[in-house]
């Protein structure tokens, strides 16, 4: 059984990423030299290596490892790993930034100036990907500071009263007022960590809407002209933009985040946890990539019943919903967050919907007075000031 | 109102010939070819005789039915030969047999195919078979045309020679002219016969042509002659009432309990004393059995039939054997590896049962992603159509190939350069048809087959295993010269170490590595010397089977020295009225018997 790490990690600049990473090939070379088998470990991303404190507020791994022993089998992989290891840390060296898709097209291009390197060539992109994974995990580095990022997705942001400051690779400062932005969004880079916030006047809240379309149209009504706010979309799965931009505003606002998305397992266990308290699958990553304060606006089951919201059954035929309720099942089991005491009403609402097999989205808010367009944003300032949230 | 009247058995087959497998010209080609080359290796067999068999098929040219050829087939054999006069009873007479019921594991049974072909030959082109045929005490052959008499179901002679046969000492030629069409290859193909055929009778030599592919020559592979088991006594619990009945009636007025002693198998004075607990009278015991009433028939029937009996002999079924098979799988083609294997007789419904399963991998046919190329046998008979409906298709699909290293599809057959060979051998195999092309199944049969497969499939899992792992070691060999150079030298590069340190890096690496491929050989290694351990036990027991055979013969030779004062001293006092009752139950059968082979 795993048991919790003690330390935490710190942040790793540029050269101390290339020192552990040179020292780590020293380590597996000197191996080879005396015939013995290096060995590579990398922290073990995965539920049965999490932990979950709701003191901490994060998912945080666990003791165990992933070991990848120098053999025949795994010869290919680390000649693939010391591949683009190396390719990396040329990047972190010069500073020049790639998607794992880029990655993947020079891998194929310095595969194909060298003829010895053939057997390492990458038929897929996921085959690159698993490899750039095991990188970061064994150097327990975001890809982010191996300048590998992801395509920005999510986290379109519309405030009257925030600005933000970005550091430029060349030290040189950006200012964004997003109050002269009018109703276009600002959308926060997937590393989110270069930026720096400042409430221009007194900023009341955070709402985060699981749905793009929803926050906009929240915004065209005029909901950031009334209230003093951030609302901003999260556009599904919260990306790792997304995660680190609600972590900033948690931690350098200090205002109240609400989230408020569909009442269904999805969204529960996939969505909400991801943005609350990140996920199994980057455990080295959450404790910048998770807002643990944030909280559970709506909608919540007793919604239905108050505001006569539509719902529907999830029926025979709607294979994803099915699924997404057998691993609730399993999820309420094995997930340390919703084992946690702290998160029990949150459990509970999964059960809900285990047990009625309904799911009500966000959207049925506008069935509630269809002739008054202000209705949606009536009934969320509602349970903001009613404390309806958990 | 209709008139009623009364067709012959000729009249009805000529009139239903498709139900004996001519029911398409292709058919009938193949179907024509089956039944000349059984009753020619039945006869062989009967009578000692190593079989020669040549076969000639050719084109003439159109056939006298729309998309027909006009075929001739000829087929020789090296057999005892037909007596002249027996010579229109074999080919003309429908039913007429030596084997009818007899229980016995020939290939022939009901005397119905060598007609039915005359018949055909007759209907289509409007001659029946010539026939060649000459006996050890003939100085010249006899040669003639038979027809059927359709009305009388009778064999008409036409054209009768006596024509000199020099090269051959006794012999039978028969010459078909049918309508018919030429499928060489697939289930149902002529060659596909005549390699099955080759693979079941590892004793015969075969010489063919076909058409216009070249002359093929299978010498034989074994010097040993089958003997047909003889027939054993029928079991009482195989029996309907009317056939109880009428089986009283070879016994004359002999009394019920010898009736039941004697007539039966498997019934002795223990089962007697069963019989009486489960309802026979005693008294009826002693009554002979010209005295016994239907109704009291019955009865005792009824009780036979409650009483628990042992399981028939299984002394009746005959193998090829595990020898012959392996001999004459090599005959196909190019053996890669194969795996025999020949189950002891088992009762299956009642009926004594062989299984005999022959597994091999060629070289030169077939395709990995193809189906495996089934070949089906009954009582040593290639069966070519309705494949899917037959309880040996039906058997294989239901093993799990998958476990033994083939590749299978559920429910189907599994897949690979394979030929499977599977027989069954009993003088009772249940048809589906009398064109006997699908064994029926029953839930005893399909276990039994399975059982087979899975005891061939373990013997060949052996054989894939060994592939599997040299594979194995030829992979990790291949890895360890691809990805080690790359990781030494990516290491190096990254870490900027020397070129001496490089080189003692790949020094290293091979030695690591190197190991792992020496475990791989160890498996390897470990692998082939179970297949050894197997082959060595397949020739212990083949030496052991050798070993056993010897001694029953030599003990039989002793027994035959000694036994003609025995047999004087217990024959003579007791048996003679018996003998001559014997003797009249046997003319009376004998004149209702036919002689011809099949």
């Amino acid at each position: 059984m795993a048991t919790r790490k003690t330390t935490t990690r710190k942040k790793q600049s540029g050269t101390e990423i290339t020192k552990k990473a040179k020292l780590l090939c020293e380590t597996m070379l000197k191996d080879l030299e005396q015939a013995n088998r290096p060995v590579l470990h990398a922290v073990k991303c995965s539920l049965d290596n999490a932990f979950y404190d709701s003191k901490v507020g994060y998912l945080t791994p666990g003791d165990k490892i992933v070991r990848s022993e120098l053999n025949v089998s795994s010869v290919q992989k680390l000649a693939r790993t010391v591949f683009l290891l190396d390719i990396l840390l040329n990047n972190v060296d010069t500073g020049a930034v790639n998607t794992k898709r880029e990655l993947y097209y020079m891998a194929k291009g310095l595969v194909k100036s060298d003829k010895n390197l053939k057997p390492i060539d990458f038929d897929e992109q996921s085959e690159s990907d698993s490899i750039i994974d095991f990188i970061t995990d064994m150097l327990e580095v975001y890809r982010e500071e191996v300048n590998c990022f992801a395509n920005d997705r999510g986290g379109q942001t519309y405030s009257k009263q925030l600005e933000v400051t970005e550091t430029l690779p060349d030290g040189s400062k950006a200012v964004i007022d997003l109050g002269s932005l009018g109703t276009t969004p600002f959308q926060p880079k997937n590393k989110p960590q270069a930026l720096k916030l400042r409430a221009k006047k007194k900023i009341d809240f955070c709402l985060v809407v699981e749905s793009e379309g929803t926050a906009n149209t929240l915004v065209s009504n005029g909901f950031t002209q009334r209230n003093k706010c951030i609302l901003m979309g999260a556009q599904g799965v919260p990306s790792n933009g997304v995660r680190g931009w609600c972590k900033l505003i948690q931690d350098q606002l200090k205002v109240p985040i609400y989230f408020f998305g569909d009442l269904d397992a999805y969204t529960m266990q996939n969505i909400f946890r991801t943005l609350k308290a990140g996920s199994a699958a980057s455990l080295i990553r959450n404790s910048d990539f998770s807002a643990p304060d944030v909280k559970f606006l709506g909608v919540l089951p007793e919604d239905i019943k108050k505001y006569d919201l539509n719902y529907y059954e999830v029926k025979d035929k709607d294979a994803s919903e099915l699924r997404a309720l057998k691993k609730a099942k399993d999820v309420l089991n094995n997930d340390p967050f919703f084992k946690d005491k702290k998160n029990k009403k949150l459990a509970d609402i999964l059960r809900f919907l285990i047990k009625n097999k309904i799911r009500c989205e966000q959207q049925a808010l506008f069935s509630v007075n269809p002739k008054d367009p202000l209705m949606p944003e009536k009934i969320i300032l509602k349970k903001i000031k009613e404390k309806s949230y958990i | 109102m209709s008139k009623i009247t009364s067709s012959s058995t000729a009249e009805y087959f000529a009139k239903n010939l498709q139900q004996v497998g001519f029911s398409s010209p292709t058919k009938a080609v193949l179907t024509t070819l089956k039944e000349s080359v059984d009753n020619a290796l039945d006869a062989c067999e009967e009578n000692g005789i190593l079989p020669e068999i040549s076969i000639n098929i050719e084109k003439l040219g159109k056939g006298g039915e729309k998309n027909t050829d006009l075929v001739k087939i000829v087929i020789e054999d090296n057999g005892p030969g037909l007596k002249p006069e027996d010579v229109p009873r074999v080919f003309g007479e429908y039913l007429a047999s030596s084997k009818f019921g007899r229980g016995q594991c020939s290939r022939g049974q009901q005397g119905i195919g060598i007609s039915a072909a005359t018949t055909w030959a007759q209907l289509t082109n409007a001659a029946g078979v010539k026939v060649r045929s000459k006996t050890a005490s003939m100085r010249k052959a006899v040669e003639m045309q038979v027809d059927v008499d359709i009305k009388g179901n009778k064999g008409i002679i036409k054209k009768k020679d006596s024509v000199d046969w020099k090269d051959k000492k006794h012999g039978v030629k028969i010459e078909f002219k049918i309508d018919g069409r030429l499928q060489l290859n697939g289930d149902g193909g002529l060659l596909t016969y005549l390699e099955g055929t080759s693979l079941v009778n590892p004793h015969l030599n075969l010489n063919y042509k076909v058409h216009d592919k070249d002359p093929v020559s299978i010498a034989r592979v074994s010097e040993h002659v089958p003997r047909v088991p003889a027939a054993t006594l029928p079991h009482p619990h195989t029996m309907k009432l009317g056939e109880f009945m009428t089986h009283t009636l070879l016994y004359g007025k002999i009394p019920l309990k010898k009736f039941l002693k004697t007539a039966f198998s498997r019934v002795t004075d223990t089962s007697i004393n069963d019989f009486v607990k489960c309802g026979l009278k005693k008294a009826w015991l002693n009554t002979p059995l010209s005295k016994i009433t239907e109704v009291q028939f019955k009865s005792i029937f009824q009780a036979i039939q409650e009483a628990e009996l042992p399981n028939p002999s299984t002394k009746s079924v005959l193998t090829v054997g595990e020898d012959g098979l392996a001999k004459s799988i090599a005959r196909l083609g190019e053996v890669d590896f194969f795996s025999v294997v020949t189950r002891k007789p088992k009762i299956c419904d009642f009926k004594p049962v062989v299984v005999e399963v022959a597994i091999a991998r060629f070289l030169n046919r077939g395709r990995e992603d193809d189906s495996i190329q089934l070949l089906r046998f009954a009582n040593r008979v290639p069966l070519q159509f309705d494949k899917s409906a037959c309880a040996i298709t039906r058997a294989v699909e239901s093993v799990n190939w998958k476990s033994y290293g083939l590749s299978q599809s559920k429910n189907s057959l599994p897949q690979g350069p394979y030929v499977f060979a599977i027989s069954v051998t009993s003088p009772f195999i249940k048809f589906k048809n009398a064109s006997k092309e699908t064994i029926d199944s029953s839930n005893d049969l399909t276990e039994e087959l399975r059982l087979a497969m899975m005891q061939a499939g373990q013997k060949l899992s052996r054989h894939i295993k060994r592939e599997a792992k040299a594979a194995d070691l030829e992979r990790k060999k291949a890895h360890i010269e691809k990805f080690g150079p790359i990781l030494v030298e990516g290491l190096a590069l990254i870490t900027g170490a020397s070129d001496a340190r490089k080189k003692r890096a790949t020094q290293g690496l091979d030695k690591i590595l190197g190991r792992d491929a020496d475990s791989a050989e160890n498996e390897l290694a470990a692998a082939e010397a179970k297949l050894e351990k197997q082959k060595e036990r397949q020739a212990q027991k083949a030496a052991q089977r050798a070993q056993k055979k010897a001694k029953t013969a030599t003990k039989k030779k002793t027994a035959r020295k000694a036994a003609p004062v025995k047999k004087k001293a217990v024959k003579k006092a007791p048996a003679k009225k018996k003998t001559v009752k014997k003797k009249v139950v046997k003319k009376k059968t004998a004149k209702k018997k036919a002689t011809k082979r099949r």
